[in-house]
């Protein structure tokens, strides 16, 4: 579905990252795991189109869109939960989850996925008329997820949805994003709590200094000895 | 008065906050439309508030074309306030001559029919005209804010200023967003332009004092802050009126640049919060 071939991105003087490959299949949830600084969001970035790619190639359903701007990359339903959340915080929830909904083929399932959002997520539906940036942490990051389904799509690429947030709440969003899976979204999921993320991923990518240095299934990343040793602190 | 300042204030505010573009040149575009306004009255006596429309469009698609060709090159820029500053006062310049060809330097005033006519309610009397002007800048700021808030362009432009990138993300197309947001302000300055010329006698290079008083509103009101901008207008329109009250003219400049620069110690941020 998605496949990224061989890509190398400077950022300023720095490459940051080095020749990575991977590949996301229809209907996985795969991880992306590594520590600060490793790429992570650069990578999620270029997919997005926010960032330029030196070289290499990224494909999705088999053509080309490197070089797509940001909303167009969106057109094609790929849609990111960006880092730190990017919330329109001087908006309303409410006005947030239309914007998840701006382009016109996502505003024409706007009220069926309304629904669906409040469904997920019922403490939205009454935080709706309130200014995205006076909710707590944890309710900003549900707006996020839910501007992002609002969008209808195919890919969803989250970066730490569960950063900063307390551990209840991390665990509420790593089921909303096991529950989005299993409702058919493809995932790909950046997050540094290794163990949750890999319980729930089908496959796993290591990104290590701008290079992938290991992927596995999930099952057999969380065998891994270096893995237990880097990541899981066994 | 006030709420004339705060409609040609609103879209200086708006390019400045949304797209980091200080446009020199604001005033210059609403002086144009006064002096449409003017050609337009004295070839056919077409009424002022009826030549909005015919320069209001004008200068959108004018200002979209400006923005297309000139403005989106120096985005890219490190400072694009200060390359934007640069750029629309070469503009600025442009538009003036360009009047000072086709209007010569004489001073020119809108008279109407009605220009002397006065409506009383119990105690107050209102000019035509100021009321006329009062009106039509209300209704251009209730224009503006009903787009900003409830239209799915206007709330991407509320978006795209908060978080550029996000508003990207979700399929927001930056460049075209800014071109129309830029199209919007140069074309209420048009209004607004027309408003002040209901007030005001004006010649090519007004604007250069209109220009002042946009800073004031901006600074007052907040950068990017429609309602900000409105009630700047508002008090800055209050305090000019008051003080012409009471003291001689040339007293009224300095006690309002002087307000300007007590407030821009105080609260360098404005006077209220930004909300767009």
């Amino acid at each position: 579905m998605l496949a990224v071939n061989d890509l190398e991105v400077h950022y300023q003087e720095l490459r940051a990252l080095r020749g990575v490959s991977l590949e996301v299949t229809q209907a996985d949830l795969v991880a992306l795991i590594g520590s600060n600084g490793a790429g992570k969001t650069t990578l999620l970035n270029t997919i997005s189109g926010l960032i330029p790619a030196v070289k290499g190639q990224v494909s999705w359903r088999g053509n080309s869109i490197l070089g797509f701007s940001a909303d167009a990359i969106c057109q094609e339903g790929i849609i990111q939960v960006p880092e730190g959340r990017k919330l329109f915080s001087k908006m309303t929830v409410g006005e947030n989850l239309e914007m998840g909904a701006y382009l016109p083929t996502a505003r024409a399932y706007i009220a069926e996925n309304l629904q669906m959002v409040f469904d997920i997520f019922p403490r939205l539906a009454e935080r709706r008329k309130q200014l995205a940036g006076s909710l707590s942490g944890g309710e900003q990051q549900m707006v996020a997820v839910a501007r992002a389904i609002m969008a209808r799509p195919q890919l969803l690429m989250l970066d730490e949805p569960s950063l900063g947030l307390a551990p209840v709440m991390a665990a509420d969003i790593f089921q909303v994003v096991e529950d989005l899976n299993q409702r058919g979204i493809t995932i790909l999921l950046i997050s540094q709590e290794v163990l949750h993320t890999l319980t729930i991923a089908t496959y796993a990518y290591v990104l290590e200094n701008g290079k992938v240095t290991l992927d596995g299934t999930a099952q057999h990343l969380l065998d891994d000895p270096r893995i237990k040793e880097s990541y899981l602190g066994l | 008065m006030g709420s004339v300042y705060a409609l040609l204030g609103i879209g200086f505010s708006l390019s400045w906050g949304v797209m980091k573009v200080i446009n020199i040149s604001h005033a210059a575009f609403g002086l144009i439309a006064a002096f449409l306004a003017y050609t337009l009255l004295q070839a056919w006596g077409l009424d002022p508030i009826l030549s909005i429309a015919v320069s209001v469009p004008l200068l959108f698609f004018a200002a979209c074309f400006i923005y297309r060709f000139l403005i989106t090159p120096i985005t890219q820029a490190k400072e694009v306030i200060v390359s934007s500053m640069i750029l629309t006062f070469g503009i600025a310049i442009i538009l003036e001559n360009l009047m000072l060809l086709i209007w010569s330097p004489d001073p020119r005033v809108l008279t109407t029919s009605y220009t002397s006519k006065v409506i009383i309610v119990g105690p107050f009397y209102f000019q035509y005209p100021r009321l006329a002007g009062f009106l039509m800048a209300s209704m251009g700021v209730g224009i503006i804010q009903f787009f900003l808030k409830l239209t799915y362009t206007g709330k991407a432009v509320r978006a795209a200023w908060q978080q550029p990138d996000a508003a990207q993300l979700y399929g927001v197309n930056l460049k075209r967003i800014s071109m129309i947001t830029f199209g919007l302000a140069v074309a209420s300055a048009g209004a607004g332009g027309v408003c002040m010329a209901y007030l005001y006698s004006f010649e090519p290079h007004t604007h250069s004092l209109w220009l002042i008083y946009l800073f004031l509103v901006v600074i007052v009101g907040g950068v990017g802050n429609v309602l900000g901008a409105a009630s700047a207008g508002l008090i800055i329109g209050v305090i000019t009126g008051l003080s012409l009250a009471f003291l001689p003219y040339q007293w009224v400049n300095l006690l309002t640049f002087g307000l300007l620069m007590i407030i821009l110690i105080l609260r360098p941020q404005g006077l209220f919060q930004s909300e767009v």
